[in-house]
């Protein structure tokens, strides 16, 4: 298995890295880890607030025996969590996957457009082709028409993010992906969306329901609205919600103190149970919004916007536009003694989620409606 | 051909830049980054999209050597010499 610098146009070897920033780096360096059991801790140092947080621990409070990495999440309060994974949650996660590919096809490399700074990064497009014994190519910065002509070479596993499906349907290509397959991650995509990929390059799309914390769960395929888990995967529903005993869940988590996680491990996914392995998915319980494939908290977002001054309260709402290539906008609602400019919460934003790009539309001057015990419920406008 | 105005219009719209005006951008100021109008590789996407769309251009490469996404000016370039 090797890795291969799309930009420089030659293989890297897997080395040690200090500092990793470039996307080859961080597969470098994350890979040289797993190849020689050595632990690393795993997360996007573009965002200060959540590299302060990591670095409040301490490294060496964090290294853990027999865990592998430590990957970190935002979390759904907006406290970053912490998941622990052994060496062998990632392998069997990687086998589990990799027994669910078509057994039609060969695949002789993957590509990948996804950073290497969270779990499906590196557990997906670097574990998985290291344990397919397959190259791996990494470039830096794709545009789809750069995708559409990696997927044109037979025996290409690509994995990528349903962002990039839905650009690869809205360019203008005559061209088919035969002999190639795509994996994506959970964002949403619309079975129309999988349905027209599949017509019109002859491709199929897997994708892959998963989170930080409880690893892969199930998958499904092209425009299929039944989610299937992997055989290995338990699960069960409680109060509509899912829960699920893993072999890809390690046995420690992090919040502020490192603890044991309890099977079944309970999400926060609305469910339908179909079978004992067969479920459909109908939302999610908590204010968590996707952006840039990260899940936040709206809540989080409520608090940065109440802090800004004049800031009475504030209300974050999750729009899903199925058009836009982005995952989901967040419509804001601001009770204010006067209005709130964008420009100077994007300042506020910035200094929490750093370069992650937040799209967003301010509704000033509104009255945020609460409940007799102070939950906010809805807005009116003030005029 | 094509303006650097026409191109900022376009895509003030198309990636829903709030509270940005035309004139606020300038023609040398970089797209991406801290400095610059703060743009992301998500964004780098769309704008290929609005490009392919609204001026009938391709572009073919992510362009890290020739510069294409550097500024108004270099996107305005790429666009009129390929259109």
């Amino acid at each position: 298995m090797r890795i291969y610098d799309m930009d420089k146009k030659r293989y890297v070897e897997v080395t040690k890295v200090d500092n990793p920033t470039t996307k080859v780096e961080q597969l470098s360096h994350a890979l040289y880890c797993y190849e020689n059991e050595i632990f690393d801790v795993i997360y996007d140092k573009a965002q200060p607030a959540l590299k302060a947080h990591v670095e409040s621990f301490g490294e060496e409070f964090l290294k853990q025996d027999e865990m592998q990495f430590l990957y970190f999440t935002s979390g759904t309060t907006g406290t970053p969590t912490g998941v622990y994974k052994t060496k062998q949650n990632s392998k069997k996660q990687a086998w589990a996957l990799i027994d669910t590919l078509p057994k039609d096809m060969k695949f002789n490399r993957i590509v990948t457009t996804v950073p290497f700074v969270h779990i499906y990064g590196v557990d997906i497009g670097g574990v998985v082709p290291k344990e397919m014994d397959i190259d791996v190519w990494v470039k830096e910065n794709f545009i789809p028409e750069e995708l559409a002509v990696e997927a044109e070479v037979e025996g290409t596993l690509i994995v990528t993010t349903p962002l990039f499906i839905k650009a690869l349907n809205r360019i203008k290509k005559d061209t088919k992906f035969k002999n190639s397959y795509f994996l994506t991650s959970t964002a949403p995509l619309s079975p129309d969306d999988a349905k027209e990929f599949k017509e019109r390059y002859e491709s199929s799309i897997m994708q892959l329901f998963a989170s930080t914390e409880t690893g892969m769960m199930a998958y499904k395929v092209d425009d299929e609205t039944i989610l299937r888990a992997y055989d290995c995967v338990e699960i069960g529903e409680s109060d509509n919600m899912l829960n699920i005993s893993s072999p890809f869940v390690a046995k420690k988590i992090l919040n502020e103190t490192i603890q044991k996680v309890e099977f079944p491990f309970q999400t926060e996914d609305i469910v339908e149970m179909l079978s004992e392995h067969e479920f459909k998915l109908l939302g999610r319980s908590s204010n968590l919004a996707k952006v840039a494939g990260k899940r936040i908290s709206t809540l989080q977002i409520e608090s940065i916007v109440e802090n800004l001054e004049g800031v009475e309260c504030a209300l974050v709402k999750v729009r899903k536009d199925e058009k836009a290539l982005r995952d989901e906008v967040l419509d804001i609602y601001v009770e204010s003694s006067e209005e709130i400019k964008s420009k100077d919460l994007k300042v506020a934003l910035k200094k929490v989620f750093g370069s992650m790009h937040i799209v967003f539309k301010l509704y000033n001057n509104m009255i945020i409606t609460k409940s007799s015990v102070g939950k906010k419920i809805g807005f009116k406008d003030k005029k | 051909m094509i303006t650097t105005a026409d191109l900022k219009v376009k895509l003030i719209d198309g990636l829903g830049l709030e509270d940005i005006e035309v004139d606020e951008i300038g023609d040398d100021m970089a797209l991406f980054g801290d400095d610059g109008l703060g743009l992301d590789s998500v964004d780098a996407i769309e704008i290929t999209l609005i490009v392919e769309k609204e001026f009938g251009v391709k572009i073919k490469d992510a362009g890290e050597e020739s510069g294409v996404f550097s500024t108004p000016n270099t996107l305005v370039a790429y666009i009129n010499e390929n259109k």
